[in-house]
C-alpha cells in the first residue's frame, strides 16, 4: 500500500532515506541557519518542524533544542520528508500540554513558492509532473524578477533559492526584518509581488497604467525573453484555438479581434511568432481611424495590451497560501523529493533540474570514496548553502550588537 | 533605526495611557465644568479624536443606550458599503447626511463631542467580545475616521495631523525627490488622476512638483504597499503627503485593535452590573445581523431536505446562487474539484443542511464517477470533508464562507470552479448564462454587467436574485435585503419556492 503513493522506481525506498539521514544530511548547517547562531536559542528550540511519512501520517509540533537532537529524532522518525514552520512564543513540542491560544507564532522566514503547475497554459514543452531546461527558464526567470524585488524594493539581502525537488522553487527570505512581517504584511507583500493574479488565460489583465515602477523594470526585465521563451521555443499559439482563447482574449479591440480571428482561420497554424506580428500588421493596415490622436491613441492602448500579455505569460506566478501566513509549513532544504529521489539543493538562476543530485547517484558516490561526503556531487551545494549560513550569523551577530549600543545611547 | 522608534512609540503610548489615568478623575457631574471643557478641547483639537483616553465621566443609562445606537447605524451603513466595495467617493455621500444626522463633528459644541466620544468607547465594550466582532468594529471605526478626515478643511488636518504626534512623518529632501522623480510620478500619478480628479497631464505635474513626500518603512503602510500605491526602495516607503492618511488610519486601527484585547480581557469585571450587560448584547447582536439568522436556520429548518441525492433535485438546486451552480457543474462534469472548490462547496452545503454522512456519500459518489476508489477517497479526502465539520484536528465549526471571504481567496485558474462567477468568469460567459442560462432580458444582462464592470459583485448577485424571483412584481422580494452571503441567497429562494408551493395547493 506504501509504494501505491510513488512512481513505480523512481522514489527511495525507507532504507535510502534512513542512509541519507545518517551521512549526508546537514543537520548542523540547517540547524544553525534556522537558529541565526551557532548556539541553540529560541529561534531554533521553539521552532516548529513537522514530519511527512510515507504512509502519509503527518506529524506536527516537533521541537529541538540541539543539532544532536534534531538529528537524532529524524534519523529514528525517518520521515520521507520534513517541513519549517514558525517560531512560537514556547516550544512547539508542548503544544499537547498547552491551550491553543497560548501558542503564538512569532516570526518566520518569508517564503515564496513557485510551481511549474501555473504555467501550464503557456508550456508546451512538457506537462504535467515533467520538466526540461526549456520550461525551467519560467522559473529562472521568475527567480530573476523576485531576486531584483527582494533587493531593490524591500532592501533584503539574506535569501536564498532551494529546488523543490521536481519542478518547482522556494524562495526563504531570512532577513531579520522580514521574519518579523506579521501576517497582514506578508500578505501586502505578497500582493506587491503578485502581479498576475487572475490565472485564466480567457480574460484580459488590464493592469493600472501607467505601470509601478516593479511592474515597470520586470517588464523590461521580461521583454527580451519573451521572443525567445514564449514566441520561439514554446509556442503555445500556434495552436490557433490556444491563440483564440489565449491571446485574442488579451486584446482590446473587437474589431481587430474579429479581424484575426478571419485571417487565422483562413491560415491556420501560423506560429506563434508570425501571429504576434499579424496583430501589429493588421492593427496598421485594416483599422481606420479618424483622426491622428485618436490613431496614436489606439496604438498605445494595443501596445499595452501586448506589455500585458508579456507580463501574463512570463512574470512569477506565485504560490499565494504559502507565503500568507507566519505558520505555513514549507519543505526543509536538503530533504529528498520522495517521487524523483532529488536532492532538494540550493541553486541559482544557472540551475536546471538535471544538476540536482539524486540519492541513489550520491550513494553509489559515497560507496566508493570511502564514505566522504566532500568528494560527493553534493558538495558545492553544502558549501554554498554553508555560505549563506555563514551571512546570515554574521548578520544577526552584527545586528544583536548594534541594537545593544543603541540601547546603551538611548539609556544614556 | 526603525526598530528603535518604534520603541520610542511605544514608550510614548505607556506614557499617554498613565497621564491618562493619573489625571483620571474629571467630570464627575453631568454639568460642563471648566475642567471637562478643557478635557474636550484637548481630546478634539481639530474636530476629529484618536480617542486615547477612556471616558471616566457620568452619562444616563438612557444616553448610553442612544448614543450607541446612532453610533451603530453609522457603522452598519459603512460596513455595508465596504461589502458593497463601493469607492471611497460613493460611500462619502451614502454616509455624510447620516453623519450630519446622528453624529456631527461641526461645531465645537461640547455635548456633540462628548456623544462622539462616549459612543465611540460604549460600542468598544460590545464589540470586543469576538475575533470577528472586533475586527469588523476596528474595520469601520477606522473607515469612519478616514471619512471625517477627508470632510476636514486643510487646515484643520494638519492641525489634527500635528496633534498626533506619529512617528516617521519626515519629509525627504529636494534632492532626493529630484533623484527619485520618475519612479515617484509614476507611482501616485493614477491615485492623482482616480482620487484628486487631476485628469490632466499638467495639473498632475504640476501637483506632483508642489507635492512632499514621506519616507517612512514600508510595514507601516502596508496596504499601500499591497496594491502598489506607494514607490518602495530599499524597504522605504515614499509616501506622498496626501495620503498620509493612510498612515495615520493604520496607526488609529492598529491601537484600537490592541486596546479592544485588552477591553474584551477585563470585561468579565463588568458582568456584575446587570443593567449594562443586556444592553451590549442586543447592540452587538444587531450588528452581525445576516450571520446570525442564518445560524438560527442552520440545522433547525432545513434538517433532512437536503441529502445526498436530493441536492441533485432541481427543487433543491434551482435555489443555488451562480457560485454554488458553478461548483456543482464542475463536479458534475470533471468528476473532482480541487482544494478551494471543496471547501466552499462543503460549507455552503453544510450551511443549507446537509448532514456529514450526506456529505460523505454526497462526495465519495461525486468523485468515484471521476475513478476516485473508495479507498483513495477516504485516504485523501476524507479528513478533509470531517475536518470541515468539526470533527478532526481542531474541532472548529466552520460557518458557511460569505461572499467577502469568498472574494478575497485566490481566483480560480484553469480547471478550477471557486470563486464568484460574477469577478471570475470573462463576459461573454457570463452573459451567455445570464441571458440563456437563467433567460434574463438585454436590458437586466446589461444591468447586472454594470455592476460587474463597477466590482459590485454582490450587487450583480443580488440584481439577479431579484430578476430571477419575479423581479419588482413580487412583493416578498422588495425589502432589498441586500446578499451578501449565497447561503442568504438559498434561504431566501426556498422560502419563496415554499410560499409558492403552499399557495399551489
Amino acid at each position: 500500500m506504501a509504494t501505491q503513493t510513488l512512481p513505480p522506481g523512481n522514489g527511495p525506498s525507507a532504507t535510502d532515506m534512513q542512509y541519507y539521514y545518517q551521512h549526508l544530511y546537514p543537520f548542523k548547517s540547517v540547524f544553525q541557519w534556522l537558529n541565526h547562531s551557532p548556539k541553540p536559542g529560541r529561534d531554533m528550540m521553539h521552532r516548529e518542524l513537522a514530519m511527512a511519512f510515507r504512509s502519509g501520517a503527518y506529524k506536527r509540533y516537533n521541537s529541538f533544542d540541539s543539532v544532536q537532537e534534531f538529528k537524532a529524532q529524524i534519523q529514528r522518525s525517518n520521515p520521507d520528508r520534513f517541513e519549517i514552520g514558525a517560531v512560537y512564543n514556547k516550544p512547539p513540542r508542548q503544544m499537547d500540554s498547552l491551550l491553543k491560544a497560548d501558542m503564538k507564532p512569532l516570526e518566520k522566514e518569508v517564503v515564496f513558492d513557485i510551481d511549474m503547475d501555473d504555467y501550464d497554459a503557456h508550456r508546451t514543452c512538457c506537462s504535467g509532473a515533467n520538466v526540461c531546461s526549456k520550461c525551467w527558464k519560467f522559473i529562472s526567470l521568475a527567480m530573476k524578477i523576485i531576486n531584483v524585488a527582494l533587493e531593490e524594493d524591500f532592501g533584503y539581502t539574506d535569501y536564498i533559492w532551494i529546488f523543490s525537488g521536481r519542478r518547482g522553487a522556494h524562495c526563504w527570505v531570512t532577513d531579520r526584518r522580514a521574519r518579523q512581517l506579521n501576517d497582514i504584511q506578508r500578505r501586502s507583500v505578497l500582493d506587491y509581488m503578485n502581479v498576475v493574479r487572475d490565472r485564466n488565460i480567457d480574460k484580459r489583465q488590464n493592469l493600472k497604467r501607467p505601470y509601478h515602477p516593479h511592474l515597470m523594470r520586470s517588464l523590461e526585465i521580461l521583454k527580451p525573453f519573451f521572443v525567445e521563451i514564449i514566441l520561439r521555443e514554446q509556442n503555445p499559439w500556434q495552436d490557433d484555438a490556444v491563440a483564440f482563447n489565449g491571446l485574442l482574449s488579451g486584446l482590446h479591440d473587437k474589431v481587430l479581434i474579429e479581424i484575426l480571428k478571419k485571417h487565422w482561420t483562413k491560415n491556420s497554424n501560423r506560429t506563434s511568432e508570425q501571429k504576434w506580428q499579424d496583430i501589429d500588421n493588421l492593427a496598421a493596415t485594416q483599422i481606420k481611424h479618424t483622426s491622428p490622436l485618436k490613431k496614436s491613441d489606439y496604438f498605445n492602448r494595443l501596445r499595452e495590451c501586448k506589455e500585458d500579455l508579456v507580463m501574463a505569460t512570463l512574470y512569477p506566478k506565485l504560490d499565494v497560501e504559502v507565503t500568507k501566513q507566519t505558520i505555513h509549513l514549507l519543505k526543509a532544504p536538503f530533504c529528498i523529493h520522495p517521487a524523483t529521489g532529488s536532492v532538494c539543493v540550493p541553486i541559482t538562476e544557472a540551475f536546471t533540474p538535471s544538476d540536482a543530485p539524486k540519492l541513489i547517484k550520491l550513494q553509489n558516490e559515497l560507496e566508493s570514496n570511502e564514505n566522504k561526503v566532500e568528494r560527493t556531487s553534493l558538495q558545492p551545494f553544502l558549501h554554498q548553502f554553508q555560505q549563506f549560513v555563514n551571512q546570515v550569523v554574521k548578520k544577526e551577530l552584527s545586528g544583536a550588537k548594534r541594537e545593544r549600543e543603541e540601547e546603551a545611547v538611548n539609556d544614556f | 533605526m526603525f526598530r528603535q522608534s518604534k520603541r520610542r512609540v511605544a514608550g510614548r503610548r505607556n506614557f499617554d495611557e498613565r497621564s491618562g489615568s493619573s489625571s483620571g478623575n474629571f467630570i464627575l457631574n453631568g454639568t460642563a465644568s471648566e475642567e471637562e471643557k478643557k478635557l474636550y478641547e484637548s481630546l478634539y483639537q481639530s474636530r476629529l479624536s484618536f480617542y486615547t483616553i477612556p471616558p471616566k465621566g457620568e452619562i444616563t443609562l438612557e444616553q448610553f443606550e442612544l448614543w450607541a445606537i446612532d453610533r451603530l447605524k453609522v457603522l452598519l451603513e459603512i460596513e455595508s458599503c465596504i461589502q458593497r466595495n463601493k469607492p471611497a467617493r460613493e460611500m462619502e455621500l451614502i454616509v455624510k447626511p447620516l453623519l450630519q444626522k446622528l453624529l456631527p463633528l461641526t461645531t465645537d459644541d461640547l455635548e456633540i463631542r462628548k456623544k462622539d466620544y462616549y459612543s465611540h468607547f460604549i460600542l468598544r465594550l460590545c464589540f470586543c467580545r469576538s475575533k470577528e466582532l472586533r475586527d469588523k468594529f476596528v474595520r469601520s471605526e477606522t473607515t469612519l475616521l478616514k471619512l471625517r478626515f477627508n470632510m476636514l478643511t486643510s487646515q484643520d488636518q494638519a492641525k489634527f495631523v500635528k496633534t498626533l504626534n506619529l512617528p516617521f512623518l519626515q519629509f525627504i529632501s529636494d534632492e532626493e525627490k529630484e533623484q527619485l522623480s520618475t519612479e515617484l510620478y509614476q507611482t501616485i500619478s493614477g491615485a492623482l488622476q482616480f482620487q484628486l480628479n487631476l485628469t490632466d497631464e499638467n495639473q498632475r505635474r504640476q501637483y506632483f512638483n508642489q507635492e512632499k513626500f514621506i519616507k517612512l518603512p514600508f510595514e507601516s503602510v502596508v496596504d499601500l504597499v499591497g496594491n502598489r500605491q506607494v514607490f518602495i526602495k530599499k524597504g522605504s516607503a515614499y509616501l506622498p503627503q496626501f495620503q498620509q492618511l493612510n498612515h495615520i488610519a493604520n496607526e488609529f486601527s492598529s491601537m484600537l485593535s490592541t486596546a479592544l484585547l485588552k477591553t474584551s480581557q477585563n470585561i468579565p469585571r463588568l458582568n456584575e452590573d446587570d443593567r449594562l450587560l443586556p444592553i451590549l448584547h442586543h447592540l452587538s447582536s444587531g450588528y452581525d445581523a445576516s450571520n446570525f439568522v442564518l445560524q438560527d436556520q442552520f440545522g433547525n429548518a432545513s434538517q433532512g431536505e437536503v441529502t445526498a441525492t436530493s441536492v441533485y433535485s432541481a427543487k433543491i438546486e434551482e435555489n443555488f446562487p451562480l457560485c454554488a451552480k458553478n461548483m456543482m457543474n464542475g463536479l458534475k462534469t470533471v468528476h473532482h474539484l480541487r482544494y478551494q472548490a471543496r471547501q466552499q462547496l462543503t460549507f455552503f452545503l453544510k450551511g443549507i443542511g446537509m448532514s456529514v454522512d450526506d456529505a460523505m456519500q454526497f462526495w465519495s459518489d461525486a468523485f468515484a464517477k471521476g475513478g476516485i476508489t473508495t479507498e483513495k477517497f477516504n485516504k485523501e479526502y476524507k479528513y478533509n470533508f470531517r475536518h470541515n465539520y468539526g470533527l478532526e484536528g481542531n474541532r472548529i465549526n466552520y460557518k458557511p464562507w460569505d461572499c467577502r471571504t469568498i472574494l478575497s481567496k485566490p481566483r480560480p485558474s484553469r480547471g478550477e470552479f471557486h470563486g464568484c462567477p460574477y469577478r471570475d468568469w470573462n463576459v461573454d460567459k457570463l452573459t451567455l448564462e445570464l441571458s440563456q442560462g437563467m433567460k434574463l432580458t438585454q436590458t437586466q444582462v446589461n444591468s447586472v454587467l454594470d455592476n460587474v464592470e463597477r466590482t459590485e459583485y454582490t450587487v450583480a448577485c443580488t440584481k439577479v436574485f431579484e430578476m430571477t424571483h419575479g423581479g419588482s412584481t413580487n412583493v416578498e422580494i422588495n425589502d432589498q435585503t441586500h446578499i451578501s452571503h449565497p447561503n442568504l441567497y438559498y434561504e431566501r429562494s426556498r422560502q419563496l419556492q415554499k410560499k409558492a408551493e403552499g399557495a399551489a395547493t
